[in-house]
């Protein structure tokens, strides 16, 4: 089907016709009225803040075991967990010995286009993550499966701690705006809403809990 | 459905006689203006509202080259990019995406210019079933309705009548629990997401450095609609165009903000392409299609930076005329004080004439734009255009006499005193008929203020 790109641009140019270009003047110091340190623990103390907030948790710690202990305390016999690869990497150890209670599947187990529906069983899913955003309590994710982490109802992330940065000025830049594949995608907290009488419920149709652990390792 | 918003004084008048309506309405929007503020307490709102006014400017004022610089970005990511005039071209160019794909379900997160171009059910008639998933969408499609709301679509619902909906509708026990309510429109909606073969989405950015979409959500159904899908098309105005990635630095401080009292949404998608080779997952197409429906035409007149508007909905929620009347009727899918803006310039004042009329000048909505739209100095001036267009000889009489009596102060006094003799005989009830419907007129006192005023200057 033709499109009207023509059509569309004669409209454009004959509106503005008489006017000449106005370039913003884009002042980059940061609209924050409280600056935030870049040490780790004022970034880690803020994004603790900020995403228990929303109603996401927060851990520290040099290795997984805080995290894998919530994985189980809030699982049961009968969970299947989606384990991205890269934390397979991280602790093969610690992704074993829970596979020895859970039902546990891999990133690598996936094949290119496979059917949804393989992973909408899928209620707990462990994933890495490329940041952290202390101003607003945010994960930023790049991964080659998007569908577990969004389907699942607790998403447990594992985030490298020197991964923090301070604020959304960090994120917003050269560096990341080069991002290879077809998405960058950042969550705040669980999947909510207010749609009804503007009282906030939890996982509407992603997950309804979010924790974070911070690997200092 | 279409647009209604000629009949605006039916509408309201039918609005306003709805018991809840108003109980509902307050009760959301003094809450959102209330999460708003707080949400800007720890940062500079001047600041921010210049800045994003500056970007805009800049995008509007040389739209062709952003829009050309998009188109190649976004190309050379793979999309396919298409340019619709109008709402028919936008449509059939979609229903030939669908019907290239065999694609007999469709789910759709929330966008306001599907909504303009009534693209549910165009496709519906086609045999394709399209699903609305965001919650408040989804409570208004059951309902068989139109949003009231541009962020919060179901304002209008009590959860009493939501629970009546989806117990009609869906067949779900009687319960008005928000979280229960929720969970079941999760259960059926998943179904939905695992079924269908192609999803639509609007977007709240397009970055021209980068051709990326930026789709901003709560629920994470446009994460779905986006990535559990075959085939992506995103739907979006000319005017959602901003140059820069670094730009969003800006934009997404101001919009979750602005329209739900968040420092950040909940899910922020952007979206540069279809799957690429390293990932499993991910619409094998994705098809984007920028509409104009009327926005070129505001470029060069006085209302140009109505473009600017990113559909945050701050406006409505500190608007007293919104407060009162709600959504529906302002017979537009753009209700309150913007949509009493877009709806005459998109698609011609003709057909919305008394939009502009349904505000109090107050200045709330200009005061809380992040854009910085002088919203009520638009409205004003559209009034002027609208005068204009439906001139009345009766009020053209009426205002000329008034002007001269104003400037002379004998004529003034005269027609104060005969106003008096009329108004205590009773004799201007005829006149006052309308306005007097809902008001008390005042008694007419026996001295005016003049005379009073002379009186005790010369004891």
């Amino acid at each position: 089907m033709e499109d009207d790109r023509e059509k569309i641009f004669g409209a454009i140019r004959k509106g503005l016709r008489e006017q000449s270009r106005i370039v913003a003047q884009r002042n980059p110091r940061s609209p924050l009225l409280s600056p935030m340190s870049a040490d780790f623990d004022s970034k880690f103390s803020r994004f603790s803040s900020e995403l228990a907030r929303v109603g996401g948790e927060t851990f520290v710690s040099n290795d997984l075991k805080p995290l894998l202990d919530s994985v189980l305390n809030r699982t049961h016999a009968e969970s299947n967990i989606f384990v991205y690869d890269e934390i397979k990497e991280i602790s093969p150890t610690g992704i074993s010995s829970l596979a020895e209670s859970r039902r546990v599947a891999y990133s690598s187990d996936l094949s290119v286009g496979y059917d949804k529906r393989e992973v909408a069983v899928f209620d707990s899913v462990i994933a890495p993550c490329v940041a952290c955003i202390a101003e607003t309590g945010t994960i930023v994710f790049h991964t080659e499966a998007r569908l577990p982490a969004a389907l699942c109802t607790r998403l447990f992330v594992v985030a490298p701690a020197k991964s923090l940065v301070a604020t959304l000025d960090e994120i917003f830049q050269e560096k990341f705006s080069s991002f290879q594949g077809s998405n960058l995608f950042f969550i705040t907290g669980p999947s909510r809403t207010a749609d009804i009488e503007k009282e906030l419920v939890t996982g509407v149709h992603g997950p309804k809990e979010v924790l974070v652990l911070f690997y200092r390792a | 459905m279409g647009l209604q918003s000629r009949n605006f004084k039916e509408l309201y008048k039918k609005q306003i006689r709805k018991p809840t309506l108003r109980t509902n309405l307050s009760k959301a929007t003094l809450q959102a203006v209330d999460s708003r503020s707080q949400s800007f307490e720890s940062i500079d709102f001047d600041f921010l509202q210049n800045q994003a006014k500056a970007i805009k400017e800049e995008t509007i004022s040389s739209l062709n080259e952003y829009l050309s610089q998009y188109q190649d970005a976004a190309e050379h990511n793979r999309c396919k990019v298409f340019f619709a005039q109008s709402a028919e071209k936008a449509r059939a160019y979609v229903l030939d995406v669908a019907r290239s794909h065999n694609v007999h379900t469709i789910v759709k997160s929330k966008s306001m210019v599907t909504e303009e171009l009534d693209l549910v059910p165009f496709l519906e008639n086609y045999g394709i079933e399209a699903i609305e998933t965001d919650l408040g969408e989804y409570i208004v499609q059951l309902a068989g309705e139109k949003p009231s709301h541009i962020t919060t679509p179901a304002i209008h619902k009590s959860r009493k009548e939501i629970a009546e909906l989806f117990h009609d509708k869906l067949g779900s026990a009687l319960n008005p629990d928000p979280p229960f309510l929720t969970a079941e429109a999760r259960r059926v909606l998943r179904n939905k997401f695992l079924s269908a073969e192609m999803g639509i989405s609007g977007a709240n950015f397009l970055i021209a450095e980068t051709g990326d979409a930026v789709i901003v959500e709560n629920e994470g159904n446009a994460r779905l609609s986006t990535s559990a899908v075959k085939v992506h098309v995103i739907v979006t105005g000319i005017e959602k165009i901003i140059p820069k990635f670094n730009d969003l630095r800006i934009f997404m401080r101001v919009l979750g903000r602005s329209s739900t009292g968040q420092k950040m949404t909940s899910y922020v998608s952007l979206i540069r392409g279809p799957r690429s080779a390293f990932e499993k997952d991910g619409p094998e197409e994705v098809h984007v299609v920028l509409v104009d429906n009327g926005r070129s035409s505001l470029l060069g007149t006085q209302h140009q930076e109505v473009l600017h508007c990113i559909r945050c909905g701050a406006c409505l929620n500190v608007c007293p005329v919104y407060r009162n009347i709600g959504g529906h009727a302002y017979g537009s899918v753009y209700p309150g004080p913007i949509g009493s803006l877009v709806t005459p310039l998109y698609f011609g004042k003709d057909n919305a004439p008394d939009l502009p009329f349904a505000s109090s000048l107050c200045g709330n909505c200009t005061e809380v734009c992040p854009v910085g739209i002088r919203i009520h100095h638009h409205l004003l001036s559209l009034r002027r255009d609208v005068v204009r267009l439906k001139k009345s000889r009766l009020q053209d009489f009426v205002f000329r006499s008034y002007r001269k009596a104003m400037l002379r102060p004998g004529r003034y006094e005269l027609i104060g005193r005969l106003g008096g003799v009329l108004g205590r005989a009773g004799l201007l009830k005829a006149v006052t008929k309308g306005w007097t419907r809902d008001r008390e007129l005042p008694d007419f006192p026996v001295k005016s203020f003049r005379s009073i005023y002379k009186t005790g200057k010369k004891s």
